[in-house]
Order: C-alpha cells, then structure tokens, then sequence
C-alpha cells in the first residue's frame, strides 16, 4: 500500500509540473502581457520599460526556470499591478469562494436528494417527469443567464435580497442558488438511479418482509446504499463549482477567487493567473489522489496492478 | 460579459419597482464601477477608473477646465514659459495633504523625478519620459525642465502628473502609500472593506482652484464587472451613477421616473486601420493605394453613425478629434460613400475579383459586422474575430491583422500629437510607416511655435487622408445613468468629476 501511495503521489507531482508549463507557456504566449499590464492606451515607449521591468526581455526558458525556482520555495510571485504577494491576494479571496462553493452544494443537495427519492419511489409518474424537467432544464440554463433572472424578481421586483456584493450572509444566496442548480441536476438523476436500483434490491425485499417500517427501510437501509456514488461526484461537482464560480462571482460581484481570476485574465496579471490554476488543478488533483487511495484501501486489486 | 439582450427586461420590471434612494438625504453618492483598482497610486492605476479616483484624490499643478478647454490654478497659481524647455510654476500657498502636512515645491520635485525615472516603473510613459528634471527654485517655486522642447508639457502637467506628499511616501514606500493614499485632492480616502472604496470631502480642502469645493459629503465606488448587474444595481438604487451603459439601454433607463439616463459625447475615435505597410502580409492588397481609397468609398459611415453609434457621435474625415489643437479639419481629403466607385478603384488595383482579409475589433460587435457587410458589398470577405480590447490592440501593433476597427481616447489630451501623432510616428500603432509622415510627425512634436506646429499637423492631415491610409469613422458616444435629482454633467474627456456633482 505504501508503494502504491508513492507512485500515485509521483504521479500526482508530475501532473502539477505539467499543468505549471503550460499555464506558464500559454499565458505568455496568447498575449504579450507587457501590452495587458500596460493597457490599450500604451505606447511602445511603455510596453518596452514594463518588458524590461519584468524580465519578459528575457528567453521564456529563462523566465519559467526563475518562477520554477520561486515557485519551489513556496514563493507564488507578485501581482504585476498591486505588487502584493499572489499567495496573500489569493488567501483574502478563498473564504468568500469557499463560503460560495459549501452553500451551493448544499442547496444542490438539499434539492437533490429528496427530489431524487421522490422521483425514485414514484417512477414513471407525473413528479417523476416534472424532476426529469427541472434536471433538464437546471442543467441547460446558463449561469449568467438564471443569475439576471433571480437578480430580476429578488433583487429588483420583490426586493427581499440584496444584488451584488459580498457584504452579508444575504449577499451569497442569489449567487449560491445560480451555482447550485447547475449542480443539482446530474445529483438528483444519480440519487433517483441509485434508489430505484437499491429498491429492487434482495435486502430490501427481506427486510419488507420482515416488516420494517416504509420509513426506516428508505433512510436507514435504501438511501445509504443509494448516495455512495453521490458522494464521488459531489467532490467533481465542487471542483466544477470552483470554475463555474468565475461566472457567478463576476455577475453578482462576490470578491472571491473566481472573480479575482476573470479580473486578473482582463489584466494580463500572469503571477495571479498561473497561481489561482495551479490552486484548482491541485485540488482535483487532490480529490483524485483522495479518491484512488480509498479505493486502493477497498479493493486490493487495484494495488497489485498500478 | 455582456448581456445586453436582457436589459430591456431589466428595465421593464425596474418599472414596477421605487426604490427610495439614500443619496440625497446624507449628502453621499455611490457609483458603480467596473474594475478593482491594483492601487491608488495614479503612475501605476492608468485605467480609467483609476484615472477618475486619481483625480479625486489627487491635484496636479494646473487643471484644465472641461468646458473651456482653458488652464486654471491649482496646485500652481502662475505658470510661465522660461526658454523651449523651461517651465516655471509659483505653488499655492497653504495647502495642505490630507494628513494635515504642509504642502511645497519638495513635494513637486520629489514626486516627479521620481517617476520620470524609467526604473519606477510609470505605466504610462509617455506622460512622464519627456521630463528632464523638476528643480526647486525656492520653496514654492518649481521649475520642469523637459529633454527636448515639449510643446504638450502642459497637458501632461495638467492631465496625469499627481502630486505626493514626498515625506509621507518616503516614511511609508510607494507599496503602502498605493493601499493608503495620501493626497492635496478635493476627497480624502477613508479605508474600508474591499468591496467599495469611500471617499470623503477633505474639509481643509483649499478654495480658489480649479476643481472648486466639493458639494457632495461622500463618495461610495461600489466594484460592479458585469454591465447587467450595475444596470440592475441602479435600477434598484443600490447604486446611484454608472457609466458604460450600452447605447440602446440608455433610452430604457431613461423611461424610469427615479433615474437619468444620457448618451455623453467624447473624444474618442474610431478608425479603421488598413495594413499599408504589409506587416501582417508582404503581399497585402491594402498597400496598394487605390484598394484603401475604395475602403474609404465602401463604407457608410452615416448610416452606421445613424442606427449604431446615437447619441451625438458623429462621423469624422480626420485622424485626430476634430477640437484638438493641430486637428485641421479643412485639410482632410473626403471620401463619400460610393460603392462603384469602390468596386472600380478595386477592379483598377486589379482585385476585380475581390480578396479575403482577416478583421479584428473589440468595442461594438453590431458595428464591426456592419462594416463587415459593406466590406462584402464591394468583394472584400473580412474574417471577423471580435477581440478583448487589449489583445485586439496587441494583434494591430504586432502586425497580425489586416484590417482593424479600433479607437482611441488620445489620454483625454486636447492635442493632434496624442492621436495623429501617436498613430503615424513610427511606433507600432503605425500601420502606414510613411517616412514622410513619420518624419513631419516628429518634426511637430518638438516644435513650440503654435502657428507652424498648426501648419504640419495640416500637412500631416492632409497627406495621410489623401493616401487614405486610414478610414477615419466617427467618435464614439458613453452612456451614463444616474438617479434623478443628482446634477451631473458628462465631459468629452470621459473623466466624470464628482466634485463637481451636487444633489438637488
């Protein structure tokens, strides 16, 4: 088992190499940032101070050999613009994307897993097809797109919620329930597939038979078997959360990572860029070391053969 | 993101809704703006937010007063021109930085050598690279002494060199002071949490300057990216002024009883550049000069003014806006809209077949297309790309595109040096490379007699429309949306001035 660790744990180190190049080299070569940190209004007596300023005068080699080098020493570099350290600017912005990224999925599993149930124990019927609806269409409607809509009836028309910022708790539902629905969806279908297959199950009709009541059969016995798989893909979720979070946190102006990530994007601020990738990557990278080591533990196959 | 589509919506349910705003009850405003500001620091914040908070915050020596286009006193209260390089400023006695601290010519001195120096790292270093030295004659006496002569040295002073307070910036760094400001300007900064910026009227603001006394008590700037939530902020009175609306929501706003909406002209300018030099393609039809002739006869500039640009932008014959000083329109040669006329100069160049070229612009899609369409008209397939602004502008500099529809807002300078000039000198904003140009060009940007710096700039004018080297289009409009009751009024520099604003 420890061997298996290492070697997945290698591989997992290659992986954030890799990922570290090419942000690295796309960054640097989709647009010269000399002109984003400068500005559509720069002149070329501008663009050549901030070359030298930066170092973009030198080899690209040259460069990623410098940041790996900072890198390796924990150091994520300076903002182009601020000149703040990126590891300080990004930790200001994660409580408020983590703040995001737990309501949101709560709200999807809140949805979710009842509705699931629901559609389970009642297949086929007319509450079936209207969740089969709801999936379709939570799914099919664009983060921006249902952000303006809440924003229209909560925030202008019933005026309950406030529309942008991220001053309260109040701030972060409108941008929680954008981010979740796109996120409930695919759990509901897999919570409403899992309890139809348990239910047909052999255990479950033993324990019918036994007499258990409805109640204590679904919850105790059905739905812990049912949410297995849901928990794997709530962790892919959450990772997809994080992306779709750039959307959702520029319309409703939330100060989190994603915000910080489009803005940064508009600014050519490449220290900022690389850092908040570098940051995402790893933590799927996480969540897939996470995952292949408890299955490791649960199925001894899958040690032998990596 | 742009989601104008939905904001006619927006606005429709905003009628339903009346919201009752708080700004004129305690004398504060709060604006929505686009964009985090890096720092407060206005040599390092040259966006235009930042240049908008710079200059709240901060006061140069002299102002130039939007509606005159004149100079006013303001850190200085006399200016006179020693020799070609010299010019001596008398400083206001009195003032006084926000800290309290006692403002004189060492503060003048220290923030300008500062930033003249290439190693501090100016972002916009056209505004401070002329500088030689900044030399104190007596302790409320400077004078700025520039490395050749400098005939735009005032609009500079005036327009992008705030002054610091050099004991201060010394004790604390630039880092620090960029978080925590400290200036001579009408509003002081309180600091706050990082969602809004506040600014408060500085009470030992002095009186006689340019800028006036501030009217409005506080200055809220909320931090808003996405143009249909600052419009739907607006709507909702969580804020009170915005700019960048899209021209065909300013007409929706302005149906709401509680708010203003208006279509402000400026001095921006749209052009369309052609790649006369062949950068982008050694074999570039556009470097013959009769296809950019037929270019300028293809397109309607009025009808796209008419339906895509409202307001009061209009079409414009000239590479420079036309109120800046050297931009003489009479010299222009003019080219009317005439498709045959088109098509023949083409079939004469020998594409009677027509060519394919690729396109790239950023600000407005609708427009971009239509002169894509009028381009098609005549046998010109465009590949449009619609870019963001700044890698639209990198592909035009680095030569990657063959024809570009961009514009320029000339860093809100009232002089031909910072359009014309800065599009035919050579640089890579040069896609013509005249060395004629280049060399009449440079000649104007050196000389300080009014009279014969007038006379190149109409030379200049007159060679690059004859040469067609551009289709100069129109100027471009800004939408503003503010709540009734607030007395704004929009300049053609783009640079809203809140202490000028005042509530009913």
């Amino acid at each position: 088992m420890l061997g298996f660790l290492f070697r997945r744990s290698l591989l997992a180190l290659f992986v954030v190499f890799a990922i570290s190049v090419i942000t690295f080299v796309l960054s640097h070569v989709a647009v010269d940032p000399a002109t984003g940190i400068a500005g559509d209004s720069a002149t070329d007596a501008d663009l050549a101070a901030i070359r030298v300023q930066y170092g973009f005068d030198q080899p690209l080699m040259t460069q990623y050999a410098g940041y790996l080098a900072d890198l390796a020493r924990g150091d994520l570099g300076r903002s182009y613009l601020s000149g703040e350290p990126v590891g300080q600017i990004i930790a200001e912005r994660v409580p408020a994307t983590a703040l995001l990224a737990c309501l949101s999925l709560l709200f999807a599993l809140g949805i979710a897993i009842p509705l699931g149930v629901l559609a389970a124990l009642h297949a086929n019927s007319w509450l079936d097809r209207m969740a089969l609806t709801l999936a379709v269409v939570g799914q099919a409607v664009p983060n921006f797109w249902a952000g303006l809509l809440l924003i229209l009836l909560f925030g202008i028309k019933l005026g309950w919620l406030p529309i942008s910022g991220s001053d309260s708790l109040a701030h972060f539902i409108l941008p929680a329930i954008t981010l979740g629905s796109f996120a409930m969806p695919a759990l509901m279908r897999l919570v409403r597939a899992g309890m139809i297959e348990v239910l047909e199950a052999d255990y479950i009709r033993t324990a019918r038979a036994m007499g258990l009541g409805e109640g204590q059969i679904l919850f105790k016995y059905a739905l812990r078997n049912a949410v297995l798989p849901v928990i794997s893909l709530t962790a892919v979720q959450f990772g997809f959360m994080l992306g779709g979070s750039i959307v959702v946190e520029s319309i409703f102006a939330v100060q989190g990572v994603g915000y910080l990530a489009w803005q940064s994007m508009s600014r050519s601020d490449m220290p900022v860029i690389q850092a908040i990738v570098l940051l995402i990557s790893m933590i799927y990278i996480l969540l897939t070391l996470f995952a292949d080591l408890a299955n490791a533990a649960l199925d001894p196959r899958i040690r032998s053969k990596a | 993101m742009n989601f104008r589509k939905l904001c006619p919506l927006a606005a429709g349910i905003g009628l339903l809704a009346g919201p009752v705003l708080a700004g004129a009850a305690d004398n504060g405003l709060t604006i929505g703006m686009g964009e985090e500001l890096p720092s407060f620091d206005g040599y390092i914040s040259t966006s235009r937010d930042g240049v908008v908070m710079t200059r709240h915050l901060f006061d140069m020596l002299i102002y130039r007063n939007p509606e005159t286009f004149e100079f006013e006193p303001l850190l200085a209260t006399e200016w006179s021109r020693v020799d070609d390089l010299t010019w001596e400023f008398k400083l206001r006695e009195g003032v006084t930085f926000h800290d309290g601290s006692e403002f004189n010519a060492d503060d003048v001195v220290w923030t300008l050598n500062h930033y003249a120096d290439p190693e501090s790292g100016a972002r916009s270093q056209a505004s401070v690279s002329w500088i030689d030295k900044v030399e104190a004659v007596d302790p409320m006496t400077v004078r700025i002494v520039s490395k050749e002569p400098f005939p735009a040295a005032l609009e500079f002073v005036s327009g992008s060199l705030p002054i610091y307070p050099s004991d201060y910036v010394e004790s604390v760094g630039l880092q620090e002071f960029g978080q925590a400001p400290i200036g001579t300007g009408p509003y002081k900064f309180t600091p706050g949490d990082s969602n809004s910026y506040t600014l408060t009227a500085y009470e030992g603001y002095y009186e006689g300057g340019g800028k006036g006394t501030p009217a409005i008590g506080t200055l809220t700037f909320r931090i808003i990216p996405d143009t249909a939530t600052r419009i739907a902020e607006l709507i909702g009175g969580g804020v009170e002024w915005i700019w960048n609306v899209p021209a065909d929501q300013v007409a929706q706003l302005g149906t709401l009883p509680h708010l203003r909406a208006e279509l402000g002209s400026t001095m921006r300018i749209a052009m369309i550049g052609m790649d006369a030099a062949g950068r982008a393609n050694p074999d570039s039809p556009f470097k013959d000069e009769r296809v950019r002739r037929a270019v300028n006869h293809a397109i309607d500039r009025d009808t796209i003014v008419a339906n895509l640009v409202g307001g009061d932008g209009e079409v414009i014959d000239v590479p420079c806006y036309p109120a800046q000083f050297g931009c003489v329109t009479e010299a222009a040669t003019t080219y009317e809209y005439d498709p045959e006329k088109a098509k023949a100069l083409l079939a004469e160049a020998g594409y009677g077949e027509g060519f394919k070229v690729r396109m790239n612009s950023y600000r407005d899609r609708a427009r971009a297309e239509a002169v894509q369409s009028y381009l098609a008209a005549v046998g010109i397939e465009a590949d449009l790309e619609m870019l963001q602004a700044r890698a639209s502008f990198s592909a035009w500099r680095e030569g990657n595109v063959d024809i570009w529809y961009g514009d320029w807002g000339s860093f809100s300078i009232g002089d031909a040096s910072a359009s014309t000039g800065n599009f035919f000198d050579g640089s890579t904003n040069d896609g013509a490379r005249d060395e004629e140009i280049i060399g009449l060009v440079q000649q104007a940007a050196t000389t300080v007699d009014e009279a014969e710096r007038e006379a190149l700039y109409s030379d200049v004018i007159g060679k690059i429309t004859e040469r067609a080297y551009w289709v100069p289009m129109h100027t471009i409009v800004m939408g503003y949306g503010y709540a009734d009751g607030l007395n704004f009024t929009p300049n053609v520099d783009e640079l809203p001035r809140f202490f000028l604003a005042s509530w009913n």
